[in-house]
């Protein structure tokens, strides 16, 4: 990496027009050409979006982005759905034009918003393989040069004579790949529609895109939400809300900022009034609070981290036999567990509860937590329902595979292979 | 350290990237192959069609307007005559046609990879003069035919000259006006009937089916603002040694064919980067 700038953005901006485009156009669109060519006037509706910064008609898909990216960088955009990152893509792609701003860049530019652009059914995949070539700017020469490789590499020397309407989805999608991967540009854009497919071609999809990076040093621009792949890959990363800026910087600080600000904020309830605080004339709830044990608070909960919950509530009943019980759910309303404190008697008064959730035990997911007060072992006082929510993030080191981990639970057994001794 | 490459909100009206274009080269070669390769996949007869289509069309005028209606053919052979009228006509047409839904027809293309636009109408234009080409050789086959009995005459310099001008007018009126069109067919979707209507019209505007010299002289006057009329006349005036043109008319439908090709490429280069937000 050196530290010259090959891509440099300034002051970027994409407006669109919303709702249907039709009958209503054609009169705006000489109103439009009568003001600015005519009259020499501001764009009409141009005006009413930036005055109000949000009009109903109009959106502001990027607004005032600036960064720059340096030579031999692996730079990841990420943010939610709508946050302009594709239409971010899709502009440093050549695909459609800002409605401000300028961008600059250096040296060649190739972009994979989709693999097998161009790809025509009814043609063999050797014509397919020379059309999608061309269509992502390589010339004859090198498609000819790379052919073997890219036949090979795609698994499907077979078939390569044969319609590409008769492949199976596999095969297609990893022709469309295998042509992508042997593009030798110095920047490369890559959208995450890369990562559809099963977990081997994900595997193999990242590996190449790290070998572009790391190896070859190739200047990258990913998009994607699977955060692992952004934080394996990536050294800077930028975080995107609503067309605006909001963090740039290194990746592991951005993506931490972008998982904290999605989790879900319900770690803690308190109700100073017990007149209105959840409950009955037996049970008052006054607080709950799940406090995750980080190191660094400005972390996400990943599935490493230990929790605990404490809760505290008024007994009115003098010497009540009660248990609690901790239910926690998945999103999806799945119990993981229930556990319970031991029956015993108590008298009048604040009582405070805790509950351990050690790390190594939930999978990644969103989970809730709702509480159970139980008189005489088998007599329900009061049911807290969802009174805790929280998302746990994935966390791997020394793997390369991102795919989604199964189970609701990734508890750290050990798992051991002991090589037997051969038979006679 | 210097840029190599910007991207504006505005293209300029006279940007012409001739380089990027010559670049991408093997792309527009690729889909002239593509254009055949797709086109007769699956069909029993394959490119045979590409003549068959005319001779069935040839077939049917004579039948209609030489037997039924009984228009005109000046004394050449009715054959001859309504082929080459369709051969040059086709050209035009199918050119036009082919490159007035560039936007719409590669949309989805368009919004995932950037190549010039002006690849697309090119290759399609390209496909369509191979075509002329192919049913020029049907043309040469019947006129070889009425050479050696006979009844028609020809005159070499004329048509040595009237197959590159029938092409580059044919060809370049239907890119050209593809083009241009092809813009405000993007956005409003309604002119697509128009069109239809406009191009069947249009052929009965055209001495396709009938020779100009019997046409009025005042509804003459009219028709030879059509950059196509004079070509087809020459055409057959160099092949069949009927027809009424004159050096200024030619003159004219090659210089307004060069004023719509160019406006219509300068427009479609203009617009055509911002029309993906609209299509």
């Amino acid at each position: 990496m050196t530290n010259d700038p090959i891509i440099q953005v300034e002051n970027l901006s994409k407006l669109y027009r919303l709702g249907t485009i039709g009958t209503g156009s054609l009169r705006q669109d000489v109103q439009r050409w009568w003001y600015q060519t005519i009259l020499r006037k501001e764009d009409p509706f141009f005006k009413v979006a930036s005055d109000k910064g949000t009009s109903a008609d109009f959106l502001w898909a990027l607004r005032d982005i600036n960064f720059e990216i340096k030579e031999g960088e692996a730079f990841a955009i990420i943010g939610r759905n709508g946050a302009g990152k594709s239409t971010l893509l899709k502009i440093l792609s050549k695909v459609i034009r800002p409605t401000q701003g300028v961008v600059r860049g250096r040296g060649r530019i190739n972009s994979l918003l989709e693999i097998g652009t161009g790809f025509h059914d009814e043609l063999t995949g050797r014509e397919n393989i020379y059309l999608n070539g061309h269509f992502l700017g390589m010339t004859r020469s090198e498609i000819k040069s790379k052919f073997d490789e890219i036949v090979d590499f795609s698994g499907v020397e077979q078939f390569i004579d044969t319609p590409v309407k008769r492949y199976s989805s596999g095969m297609y999608v990893r022709l469309a790949f295998a042509v992508a991967a042997h593009l030798e540009p110095d920047i490369l854009v890559v959208d995450e529609v890369l990562a559809v497919g099963d977990a081997e071609f994900q595997k193999k999809c990242l590996g190449k895109m790290n070998d572009a990076s790391k190896k070859e040093g190739r200047t990258i621009l990913f998009v994607s939400h699977n955060m692992q792949a952004v934080n394996n890959l990536c050294h800077r990363a930028m975080l995107l809300q609503k067309g605006a800026m909001l963090k740039i910087g290194a990746v592991d600080k951005v993506v931490n900022h972008y998982l904290s600000g999605i989790q879900q904020h319900m770690l803690s309830q308190q109700w100073p009034d017990t007149e209105t605080a959840p409950g009955n004339a037996t049970i008052r709830v006054t607080s709950v609070q799940l406090t995750p044990h980080l190191e660094d608070t400005l972390r996400p909960i990943d599935v490493r981290t230990e929790l605990t919950l404490t809760f505290e509530f008024w007994n009115y009943e003098e010497g009540i036999n009660l248990v609690t019980g901790i239910h926690l759910f998945t999103q999806s309303s799945e119990c993981i567990f229930d556990v319970s404190s031991k029956p015993q008697v108590y008298s009048k008064g604040l009582i405070k509860g805790t509950c351990s959730i050690p790390g190594n035990f939930l999978n990644d997911g969103s989970y809730y937590i709702s509480i159970i007060f139980v008189k005489d072992t088998s007599t329900e006082v009061f049911y807290l329902s969802e009174c805790i929510a929280f998302d746990v993030e994935d966390f791997r080191e020394n793997t390369n595979w991102y795919g989604k981990w199964m189970g609701h639970v990734r508890p750290n057994f050990p798992v051991i292979l002991t090589p037997l001794p051969a038979l006679p | 350290m210097r840029w190599q490459w910007e991207i504006k909100p505005e293209s300029a009206w006279f940007e012409w990237n001739w380089k990027e274009i010559w670049n991408y080269r093997h792309l527009l070669l690729r889909l002239i192959r593509r254009d055949f390769l797709t086109q007769y996949q699956q069909t029993l007869l394959g490119p045979a069609w590409v003549v068959i289509q005319p001779l069935v069309t040839v077939l049917l005028y004579v039948i209609i307007f030489d037997r039924v209606v009984g228009i005109s053919t000046n004394e050449t052979p009715p054959t001859l005559f309504y082929l080459s009228g369709i051969i040059v006509w086709n050209l035009f047409a199918e050119s036009f046609s082919g490159t007035v839904y560039t936007f719409t027809a590669n949309a989805p293309l368009f919004a995932k990879v950037y190549f010039p636009r002006l690849i697309i109408p090119f290759s399609v234009t390209a496909s369509h003069i191979i075509r002329f080409f192919i049913q020029f050789m049907l043309f040469a086959g019947f006129y070889v035919y009425n050479l050696y009995s006979g009844t028609v005459t020809f005159n070499l310099a004329y048509c040595i000259l009237a197959i590159p001008l029938a092409i580059v007018v044919s060809a370049g009126l239907g890119l050209g006006s593809g083009l241009a069109l092809s813009v405000f067919l993007a956005k409003y979707r309604d002119l697509t009937n128009l069109i239809q209507l406009t191009i069947r019209l249009l052929m009965f505007a055209t001495p396709v089916i009938y020779p100009l010299s019997i046409v009025p002289d005042k509804i003459k006057a009219v028709m030879l603002y059509n950059p196509l009329v004079p070509v087809i006349e020459f055409f057959r005036m160099a092949f069949l040694g009927q027809g009424t043109v004159s050096g200024v008319q030619l003159a004219y439908s090659i210089v307004s064919v060069m004023v719509i090709f160019l406006a219509g490429s300068i427009l479609f280069n203009k617009m055509g980067s911002k029309l993906i937000d609209v299509v």
